[in-house]
């Protein structure tokens, strides 16, 4: 099951309520930008988080998405929904990032991490979440993106088309693809005693 | 439709409810099914419980801070514009005052050299005048003490006048050696003096005025 990261098709925003926050955000309007982060801030930092691997990273990419926002709000044209268009621009930020800085995640220990990032799921151990994370990591971009955003964030796969610029059958596709390779591995490092029985 | 391993792929491709519901009958039947089921599902709840949060009280305010330093007016171009060719006007103003300071600065040590140099020479002028009346004096002393004629008397006045003058004007001209126009008039006093000093000793030996 899937939590959209945006309201129902009933409640999405309109076309105009998209152009007027673009409008906003373009303008600077702090109190726009301060709605935005409360919307979207905490997406956002875990997207960036599952991404480059450590807080100080991920909030740093969220701090550019938002510079970025105000810089190109002028340029929106409304063919993706402004929110899809703001986390199009946070997973780019954040692949800029890993490449410029070449970290990886697995040089990133769980302990680096800020203290008591909260999990939602407690039953599920640390020594799994570490082992997908590692081989998350090893897959390319693109693959990366769409699992994490799929799986990990709950977006829906024409949110992720939109976002990556892909089709929905695709994002669909992707998935499937990348799950059966890490499912392959995921037995290899002792998937039978890693899964919850 | 009767669900068989070949589905599967499919069935977990499509990933919805019903897919779903459908390849989870089909693995309570089929012992690899379920554990490819299985292993499906449990990187699925891995990754849920990898969604991440964590506090930043700082994170809004420095996001508010850069957006703010982005805000910061631009100047339009225009302005630019105007700005620059002030700082340039400004830079070539200063430019040229100093220019003109330092060319001030050496014309004025140059007229002090210029000076210096036409002192140097007037005050040697001014010596060999006095070398050369010295010497006229000396010749024409006698003839003076003895100046009996009213031409020769007339020229001993002239003498004794232009000896006040003269120590007049050196006097003046040693609290303003580089006064022109006194050194001028103790140089006119000196060829005076000493041409009457060579009219006198002409007058005694009857020598024409060349």
């Amino acid at each position: 099951m899937t939590t959209s990261m945006m309201p129902t098709t009933a409640g999405r925003p309109s076309a105009d309520e998209d152009r007027r926050l673009a409008g906003a955000c373009a303008a600077g309007e702090t109190r726009v930008f301060e709605e935005l982060y409360g919307r979207f801030g905490e997406r956002m930092k875990s997207i960036a988080w599952n991404t480059l691997g450590n807080a100080s990273d991920a909030e740093d990419a969220v701090q550019e998405t938002f510079l970025k926002i105000h810089r190109a709000a002028s340029t929106f044209t409304g063919e993706a929904s402004f929110s899809t268009w703001a986390f199009r621009i946070l997973v780019n930020t954040c692949y800029d990032l890993l490449r410029k800085r070449k970290r990886r995640i697995d040089e990133s220990p769980i302990d680096d991490v800020v203290e008591g990032p909260s999990h939602t799921a407690p039953s599920v151990d640390e020594a799994k979440r570490m082992t997908l994370r590692k081989l998350l990591h090893e897959l390319p971009e693109q693959r990366r993106a769409v699992f994490t955003l799929f799986e990990i964030e709950g977006l829906s796969h024409a949110e992720i088309a939109e976002i990556l610029g892909i089709t929905e059958g695709n994002s669909k596709w992707i998935l499937f693809a990348t799950k059966k390779d890490l499912r392959e591995k995921w037995m290899s490092v002792g998937g039978a005693r890693l899964r919850v029985t | 439709m009767t669900i068989t391993c070949e589905h599967l792929d499919n069935l977990l491709l499509d990933a919805t409810p019903e897919s779903m519901e459908m390849a989870a009958r089909h693995a309570a039947d089929c012992a690899s099914c379920a554990e490819i089921l299985a292993t499906w599902n449990d990187l699925s709840e891995t990754a849920v419980s990898m969604r991440t949060a964590w506090p930043s009280e700082l994170l809004w305010p420095r996001i508010e801070r850069a957006l703010r330093a982005e805000r910061k007016p631009a100047l339009p171009r225009w302005l630019w514009q105007v700005a620059a060719a002030l700082v340039l006007t400004a830079g070539l103003g200063a430019t040229m005052f100093y220019a003109v300071r330092e060319q001030t600065r050496d014309a004025a040590f140059d007229r002090t050299i210029l000076r210096l140099a036409a002192l140097d020479e007037v005050e040697r002028a001014e010596r060999a005048h006095v070398d050369a009346i010295e010497n006229l004096e000396q010749l024409a002393e006698a003839r003076l003490d003895a100046a009996e004629t009213p031409l020769m008397i007339s020229y001993k006045e002239k003498l004794l006048l232009l000896d006040d003058a003269i120590a007049e004007c050196r006097a003046s001209v040693e609290g303003n050696q580089q006064n022109a126009h006194l050194r001028k008039q103790l140089l006119a006093m000196y060829t005076d003096k000493q041409q009457t000093l060579q009219d006198v000793l002409r007058e005694e030996t009857n020598v024409p005025n060349p």
